[in-house]
């Protein structure tokens, strides 16, 4: 059986890796739409973005991967897909595949700022994204970063310099919404950006260099867009496999037709540690999608199991989360010292989320416990720690 | 170049050529040694790059930071001489040097 893979991030690696790993018999085509060797994305917004000259660094396929025989590395952007006939059609060729694998990942959403010059705007996606950010920076002493999210801090505290302002501005009532607020004070203690929240954004006046906000002016040589990403769903609601919300697949990653799966962050599909169908933009989905359908590919399915996770590091903040809370689950704070403090998300006594600042091992104990079943919050709070917790239900 | 001698999973032993400065992770990553599956790609939050150190590495390293240390207790069949992979940097002094890949990352 040949396949082929649309798209070269994460999800596509990941399955790549284990289909060599496993001696898959077929041939795999790689179709990469960028003009770059697969690379890593996490670091494009941590470390990397402090000097991006390297992108061996952030090489995502060893050596010995990338280059075995049975890979097809083609570099074209695919136009269209045919399900039926197995056709990939790129805008340099057609090739035919056994089976479809789309993994085209997400796009960072955009915002259209009136007065705003092409060149002062920037997302962070992809390395010439992040190229391109970095060599905009000399000139740049009043960065605004547009967003409330995990992006935009993390941003914030790798553009971090004595010589520069940043300001965080977001439409929402809080930053973070999406963790708890006090994991989010604690964050918003690290960082080095100035926050304003309730944030709606008039034009750009090219005079002042300045946004016009409902708060006035606010300086800005360049402005960085970290409103969050959509999925890249068009050659799937082309053939009827897909929205634009994502691409629906069972647990064993396949689409509604027989020969094509999707994976990462767009695929939607059962999240079992929620029971939620629903789709996640985290590494561990990219890597847990891709596992689950290189097992199938190889002939050993198992259904799609794992409970994301996610991590952020702003400076000498480490913040990590095991699981996944609704924004309106409530929060409990479970332990707060000078150094760490551990929030669980909760919904009634089901715990959705434990969010560990500076906790490594509780995040290490939650991701254990959730693997083993549902964590209850009674019983967490008078275990006193997610790490006692997974031990008495050890013994 | 100095290099490492690096057993994985499989028992086999691969010749892992460093750069001075450059982490475990990143020369065992070039050299396609299988096993470590560093989910979070060298982000100290996954500890799925879980090495063992096994000649003597005395004295060439510092010890492990509290988050290491803390993300290490709980690999799978942690030993004294566990360390992640992402989180160790080599220099000279490693030439010539042995470790193990964990047999299982969780
Ligand atoms: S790669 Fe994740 S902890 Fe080392």
């Amino acid at each position: 059986m040949n396949i082929g893979i649309v798209g070269a991030g994460q999800a596509a690696c990941t399955l790549i890796a284990e289909l060599v790993r496993g001696q898959f018999s077929g041939k795999i085509l790689v179709f990469n739409g960028e003009s770059y060797r697969p690379y890593q994305r996490p670091p494009l917004s941590k470390t990397w973005l402090h000097n991006p000259t390297d992108s061996e660094l952030i090489r995502l396929l060893p050596e010995p991967i990338e280059t075995h025989a049975s890979l097809e590395w083609i570099q074209d952007h695919v136009v269209s897909i045919e399900p039926d006939q197995g056709v990939i059609a790129g805008k340099h060729g057609r090739r035919t595949v056994d089976h479809i694998v789309l993994a085209t990942g997400t796009r960072a959403k955009t915002l259209a700022i009136d007065g705003l010059p092409a060149d002062k705007v920037h997302v962070i996606r992809t390395l010439s994204d992040t190229i391109h950010l970095h060599e905009a920076l000399d000139a740049a002493y009043n960065i605004v970063i547009i967003g409330a999210g995990f992006l935009a801090f993390e941003l914030a505290s790798s553009l971090e310099h004595p010589e520069r302002t940043i300001r965080v501005l977001a439409k929402g009532i809080r930053a973070l919404p999406k963790i708890s607020v006090k994991a989010a004070d604690r964050l918003l203690e690290e960082t080095p950006a100035s926050v304003r929240v309730g944030v709606t954004i008039e034009r750009y006046d090219q005079d002042s260099t300045s946004l016009i906000t409902n708060h006035g002016p606010v300086p800005a040589d360049l402005v960085i867009v970290a409103i969050g990403a959509e999925p890249n769903t068009e050659l799937a609601i082309a053939c009827g496999l897909g929205t634009s919300e994502g691409i629906p697949t069972d647990p064993l990653m396949q689409t509604t037709h027989p020969r094509v799966s999707a994976i990462g962050e767009v695929s939607l599909h059962t999240q079992p540690h929620l029971n939620k169908v629903m789709r996640i933009e985290s590494i561990s989905e990219a890597n847990d999608s891709a596992s689950t359908l290189a097992k199938r590919l190889l002939g050993a399915p198992e259904p799609f199991k794992a409970t994301p996770w996610f991590w952020s590091d702003q400076g000498k903040l480490k913040l990590q989360i095991a699981g996944l809370a609704a924004r309106n689950d409530e929060e409990t704070c479970l332990i707060d010292t000078q150094t760490e403090r551990v929030v669980i998300r909760h919904n009634g006594d089901h715990v959705t989320a434990i969010e560990a600042a500076n906790a490594a091992k509780e995040f290490m104990a939650a991701r254990r416990l959730f693997e083993q079943g549902s964590i209850s919050h009674k019983a967490l709070l008078q275990a006193g720690s997610v790490f006692s917790l997974l031990q008495s239900s050890r013994s | 170049m100095p290099q490492l001698t690096c057993v994985d999973p499989n028992e086999q032993a691969i010749n892992v050529a460093f750069e001075p400065g450059e982490t475990i992770l990143q020369a065992t990553h070039r050299a396609g040694v299988d096993g470590i599956l560093a989910e979070c790609g060298g982000g100290c939050s996954c500890a799925t790059c879980h090495v063992i150190l096994t000649s003597d590495w005395e004295g060439t390293l510092d010890a492990p930071s509290l988050q290491e240390a803390d993300m290490l207790s709980f690999a799978v069949d942690s030993t004294p001489q566990s360390r992640l992979a992402c989180q160790v940097q080599l220099n000279g002094q490693h030439d010539g040097l042995t470790l193990a890949v964990a047999k299982r990352q969780y």
